[in-house]
């Protein structure tokens, strides 16, 4: 006989102003099974869980349903508080009688009914629980994070001074992200290089990292504390143990014509190359599609400077694979592509503003490398089409971003800081200049961020016009800006030297191919998504996999290295015990009645069902069936659905216990 | 054709390759071929092949009894040989430790081998005889069923019932059909039962659908089902309709290629979803 006690939160008003929890609590008690019902304000508040915990003792309870909010936020709490109560966790339910009820509906009579028989079928269901044991894994105690921005970077450091071995993979041939093209940073202005370039080479010289780059993540098995992680090392064409990165091959090469990623275009580089002075590691890489030698089969300059035999022309992609424990995700942010030929004579997104068109728009991480001391123009400003200074720059903010037409619904956070720093640098370089800034609304939530855009207007003389812009030509060798100003509620039209485009930020290129390897949800922008936005915002639906940086969405780098650094604690934490738990609500076949198809096995997207033989007792083999590796398998039921002979049952959502939910309303 | 079909199966259990040959034999001209299992050269004058042979011997491979007899030959049509290409993406089957013989047919005098494509079979170890295989379209291999989905539904509907009323359970529709080989068919499932066996126009309907749900993307078309049905309910509409949605959805024909992806349980990209809207 079962004896199931059922607890009803009024969740302050949540609840009981739809529902009322009086009468759900004396109806529940009615339920077959149903030793006793009790209610309370807030069930998850301490003297809520001291309810819980004496009644389980009182009654000597087999069973729990809690009435309130949904699973995924609160199973775990009140799971705990049985398992204080010496009741296995595994047998308390959740009746969602506020998302799933007193939220949604409006009428007190109807939503009381639903609540009834929400909690009529957790009832059903919990009388066919079982006890279960949660299944414990060995841990990996090593990191791999994914790109090498200042997030990564940071959570890198953050691990390995902790004592942990890190694997930190970049696609690039260095480390250091956008930030190390940056020139300044908001808002204290200081030089972006002069506070990451440290940084960069604490990483290259740390006993604890081991550095990828020119790298990929190509194949991600396993599971929590025991990934199997297979890397992808581009061909670098270079031994990097013999380089010393003395700089004679690049000086040398012929091949002078690449434009350069580093300056995104505006400066032009060699087909061996470092990307900039300070990259780490300090040594070059040759460009398999520029490189002479590689293309036509001549060439080979740089072989004949090189003192230290370091070229290696036959050198080919490798694979290299490690055992990992934790993923951090830190793979960064690209600029929205401003006006993009759409392949049939139009051009998609701003192509009214002529971007790529006209050689002086430009967009702000363009002018990111204009202002650098270490870019194509060694920090004077000087524009693109014949490098004159120009006297007249308009920076255009949300430029993809918010805007449902064109672009992108979402603010991308760092943009009005951005303008507000660029003209500030720019009126500090050209003194004589003007800064005009088009913006919708300014945007500078933050410590200090605020007075800096004041100060950019008031000190440093910006003129802000609230409007957008509607068209940009040029005439004469200057840009007209057409724009309006809507607080003077009339047309504005500029004539600009230069032009610069804040465009928005979307997540980098390949974030979904690399999401889809680490089972890690992303949104509709291709933003990774977090497993809780408030209490939970490092950590992924995808155990032992966390992300950090603009990978997660529009970020600044004081965010980016603060959930860094909570990624790197997550982790640390997870190492912290020597074996992990995991939840014990995992798929299991019935190898009596498994037909061996292997239907599961196919679709398993954990790759969990490996096949197992059945031999008699002389040995023969009689036949094959599947079986479920319990590390691997995450519950997700897609095998269950799939087996056509029915041999496959999920712990905690059995087909008895379903079947028994769907019967119970009857 | 018939004295070829011998002499390769007369050198097969000869020289030991196979243990047992799985053929046609017959007692009298006027019934039906049924299978033999021959597992002495001597005994090969006991197959036959003629315009009956029309059953499809691929289940027999799998029965517990046939295995214990050895390392198996199997006589087959073009049009059964592609059970054995599903079989074995299915894991159930060897092909390394089965000999095919594939006769050549030019047609059953069933209807269906009039837009039959596969004549010649493509697989077979040893061929006997030579036909042409002639490409079919889709047209024309699901025109049966097209003609019975251009009636109103609820004639349709009306029609189910009345062919389903007169089912009486016998799952001879899955003991004949090479494609439900399950330990434990799911109407031998209990605690909890998956479905109503009841021998009723309700429990009738659930097993016929969630037989054809079953087969969905993987029927071969051998109508095997058809055939041996006591009651002569035209099942082969049923496994048809969900062939051609497989067809038309994911351009996937069960059994027509051994490399082929299976259709249940595979994500692809390229996934057309038109069936869920």
């Amino acid at each position: 006989m079962a004896r199931i006690g059922v607890f009803t939160c009024w969740c302050g008003e949540n609840i009981a102003r739809n529902v009322d929890v009086q009468s759900v609590a004396e109806q529940a008690a009615q339920l077959p099974g149903v030793r006793c019902s009790q209610t309370h304000k807030y069930m998850c508040s301490d003297p809520g869980q001291k309810l819980i915990r004496d009644t389980i003792a009182a009654e000597r309870l087999d069973g729990v349903v809690i009435a309130s909010c949904s699973p995924h936020m609160h199973l775990k709490t009140f799971r705990k508080a049985a398992e204080h109560a010496d009741l296995n966790p595994y047998l308390v339910e959740m009746a969602n009688v506020r998302e799933q009820c007193s939220w949604v509906h409006s009428q007190r009579s109807r939503a009381t009914a639903k609540a009834v028989d929400l909690i009529r079928v957790a009832v059903a269901k919990v009388r066919h629980n079982r006890a279960l044991e949660p299944i414990q894994v060995p841990v990996t105690r090593k990191v791999l994070v994914v790109g090498g921005g200042v997030a990564g970077i940071q959570a890198a450091l953050d691990i390995a001074d902790s004592g942990v071995p890190v694997v930190l993979v970049e696609r690039e041939p260095s480390i250091g992200g956008k930030m190390a093209g940056l020139s300044e940073t908001f808002p204290t202005l200081d030089c972006s290089q002069c506070i990451l370039t440290p940084r960069m080479v604490e990483v290259a010289q740390h006993p604890n990292i081991t550095l990828h780059t020119c790298s990929e993540v190509e194949q991600v098995e396993g599971y929590v504390g025991n990934f199997r992680v297979t890397i992808r090392k581009q061909a670098r064409y270079i031994d990097v143990d013999k380089c010393t990165g003395c700089g004679q091959c690049w000086n040398a090469c012929p091949s002078k014509k690449t434009p350069s990623e580093f300056d995104y275009g505006l400066g032009k580089r060699t087909a061996i190359y470092t990307p900039f002075p300070q990259a780490v590691p300090a040594r070059p890489v040759i460009d398999r599609d520029a490189c002479l030698r590689l293309t036509k089969g001549r060439c080979g300059i740089c072989v004949k400077k090189c003192q230290a035999d370091a070229i290696r022309f036959d050198d080919q992609d490798e694979l290299v694979s490690e055992d990992i424990g934790a993923i951090i995700v830190a793979t960064g942010y690209q600029l929205y592509e401003i006006g993009k030929p759409d392949g049939q004579g139009r051009v998609t997104g701003y192509g009214e503003y002529g971007y790529g068109r006209y050689p002086d728009v430009i967009s702000s991480l363009q002018f990111e490398r204009l202002v650098s001391a270490s870019g194509p123009t060694g920090g004077e400003i000087r524009r693109p089409s014949d490098g004159a200074v120009p006297k007249t720059v308009v920076f255009i903010s949300c430029v993809g971003s918010r805007d449902n037409a064109k672009g992108l619904s979402y603010c991308s956070k760092i943009c009005c800081m951005v303008n507000a720093k660029h003209t500030m640098l720019y009126k500090h370089k050209v003194h004589d200049g003007q800064a005009h800034v088009f913006y919708m609304d300014i945007r500078a939530g933050g410590k200090n961020y605020d007075e800096f855009v004041r100060r950019a207007i008031e000190q440093d003389g910006a003129h802000y016009h609230r409007g957008r812009v509607s068209k940009i030509t040029q005439e004469d060798g200057r840009l007209i800006v057409r724009g309006v100003d809507t607080l003077a509620g009339e047309p504005l039209t500029i004539a600009a030297d230069l032009v610069v485009l804040a465009a928005a930020m979307r997540p980098a290129t390949g974030v979904e191919d690399l999401a889809q390897k680490v089972n890690v949800g992303y949104d509709e922008f291709g933003f990774l998504c977090e497993s809780h936005p408030k209490l939970r915002p490092v950590e992924t639906n995808a155990a032992g996999v966390f992300v950090c940086g603009a990978c997660h969405g529009p970020k600044d780098i004081p965010e980016s290295v603060t959930q860094a650094s909570a990624a790197a604690a997550k982790v640390l934490l997870m190492f912290s015990r020597d074996r992990l738990y995991r939840e014990p609500e995992i798929a299991h076949v019935q190898e009596s009645a498994c037909a061996g198809c292997f239907a599961c096995r196919r679709s398993c997207p954990y790759h969990a069902i490996d096949p197992a033989e059945i031999r008699d007792r002389q040995g023969q083999l009689v036949r094959r069936v599947a079986r479920v590796n319990p590390g691997l398998c995450m519950g997700c039921g897609t095998c269950v659905a799939l087996c056509v002979s029915k041999s496959v049952d999920l712990e905690g959502f059995s087909e008895e216990q379903v079947y028994a939910m769907v019967e119970s309303l009857r | 054709m018939l004295q070829p079909l011998r002499e390769t199966c007369r050198r097969l259990l000869d020289d030991g390759t196979v243990q047992v040959v799985i053929g046609y034999g017959q007692a009298m001209r006027a019934v039906e071929p049924y299978p033999v299992f021959i597992t002495d050269p001597n005994d090969v004058g006991q197959l036959v092949w003629n315009e009956q042979c029309r059953t499809n011997l691929v289940k027999y491979l799998l029965r517990q009894e046939i295995r214990a007899l050895g390392k198996p030959a199997i006589v087959v049509k073009g049009c059964d040989e592609r059970a054995l290409v599903v079989l074995e993406q299915e894991s159930q089957i060897e092909r390394s430790e089965i000999v095919v013989i594939g006769v050549a047919c030019d047609g059953m005098a069933e209807a269906r081998c009039e837009v039959c494509d596969a004549h010649q079979p493509r697989f077979a170890d040893h061929t006997i005889g030579h036909a042409t295989n002639k490409e079919q379209s889709a047209e024309r291999r699901y025109a049966h069923l097209a003609e019975f989905q251009e009636r109103p539904i609820a004639d349709r509907m009306d029609y189910w019932k009345a062919e389903l009323e007169r089912c009486v359970k016998c799952y001879a529709c899955r003991q004949s059909c090479p494609l439900c080989y399950c330990q434990r068919c799911i109407v031998e499932k209990n605690r909890p039962a998956v479905l109503d066996t009841s021998p009723t126009l309700k429990g009738n309907f659930a097993w016929h659908i969630v037989r054809a749900f079953h087969l969905a993307g993987r029927c071969v078309g051998c109508d095997q089902c058809s055939r041996v049905c006591p009651e002569g309910i035209d099942l082969r509409l049923l496994n048809q309709s969900m062939a051609r949605a497989s067809e038309a959805s994911f351009g996937h024909r069960s059994g027509t290629d051994p490399q082929a992806e299976l259709v249940l349980g595979n994500f692809s990209k390229q996934d057309q979803e038109q069936f869920i809207r």
